[in-house]
């Protein structure tokens, strides 16, 4: 269905391409080409944008905040090892 | 039901500390020098390390906790979690080697921690090895990527509450929510993430393709289910408002 070559023949590369844009895994001028690519390629670029908006969807569900006294257990656990190795 | 006992033995063993091992002969240098610039740590007292500890560790219990949450399924057991893990990465502060990536070391001692302890608690099969489950959830994930999303895909998979977001989460194979969780919740390198993982990069990298493709095919079943479709799809999910056989 693809006839785009810019980022691989086939989705798997494309996305791995993808991936490792997003990633930050990438040469200087990897990244040039890919940002070159998806000016000019509607379909690579809608994969990208997709993949944005996940990446932002997870790391929005994912933040919590510990609960309020678990900093204080953590530190009375660290306190009484201390207290038995002295 | 207080593991800190269990944690004490726990933390003399080395199996689930983080294996900075340094090669014979050179434990001393490991931890002497960074840049130069000397920090000794194997003259510090227990009361200098114990405060470097809290200013330099401590910072980070919200992360650690918000990655537990992806560990162990429930507030109760992630706090556990945590808390074992702080009091073994504390134990074994001393083979931390600073300047180096404390963040990251925190999340292998959590990893690990997972690994080691609670995970055998729980008594669940260990899913890392079992190729079976990675190539039928691959076929799976292929199926559904290979027509392509439409761009109001996009926009129907950010409606979604944040629910969907966990739950689509929870239920790919961990050793991928892993991966895709410390890659773009915390956005650690490959090696940083081959490193917490104790994988190599090339499984870390596949473990991300894998992970973001069912993350994706999810999230995109859970849209349909909600009757958020993308323009020109049509799906037998539109007539059911929940297809809760799913498991």
């Amino acid at each position: 269905m693809s006839d785009c070559q810019g980022l691989g023949d086939c989705d798997d590369a494309r996305m791995q391409r993808i991936y490792e844009y997003l990633d930050g895994a990438l040469t200087h001028q990897d990244i040039a080409e890919i940002k070159d690519h998806l000016d000019s390629c509607p379909e690579c670029l809608e994969q990208y944008d997709l993949e944005c908006v996940i990446r932002v969807m997870v790391k929005r569900s994912c933040t919590e905040a510990a609960p309020e006294n678990l900093k204080n257990s953590i530190l009375d656990r660290i306190h009484s090892i201390r207290t038995v190795e002295a | 039901m207080d593991p800190a006992v269990a944690a004490m033995h726990e933390v003399s063993g080395n199996d689930a500390t983080p294996t900075q091992t340094p090669e014979p002969g050179t434990a001393a240098a490991l931890e002497t020098e960074v840049d130069g610039k000397p920090l000794d740590v194997s003259t510090e007292s227990a009361e200098q390390r114990r405060l470097r500890f809290e200013r330099d560790a401590m910072q980070y219990v919200d992360q650690l906790y918000s990655a537990a949450m992806r560990m162990a399924r429930n507030p109760s057991d992630a706090e556990d979690l945590v808390q074992e893990a702080y009091t073994k990465a504390f134990s074994a502060f001393h083979q931390y080697k600073p300047g180096t990536n404390l963040k990251a070391w925190l999340y292998r001692i959590l990893t690990n921690t997972y690994i080691n302890l609670y995970r055998k608690r729980q008594r669940e099969p260990l899913q890392s090895n079992s190729d079976t489950i990675e190539d039928w959830q691959l076929a799976r994930a292929e199926s559904h990527t290979s027509s392509g999303l439409r761009s109001a895909e996009a926009e129907a998979l950010d409606h979604l509450p944040d629910s969907d977001v966990k739950r689509a989460l929870q239920s790919i194979p961990e050793e991928f929510r892993l991966a895709v969780y410390f890659a773009d919740v915390e956005g650690f390198a490959y090696k940083e993430i081959s490193d917490i993982m104790n994988t190599p990069i090339g499984t870390v990298m596949s473990r991300l393709h894998r992970g973001r493709k069912m993350l994706r095919d999810m999230l995109a079943d859970y849209a349909a289910e909600r009757g958020f479709r993308a323009a020109g799809e049509s799906g037998a999910a539109a007539d059911s408002d929940k297809q809760e056989n799913r498991k």
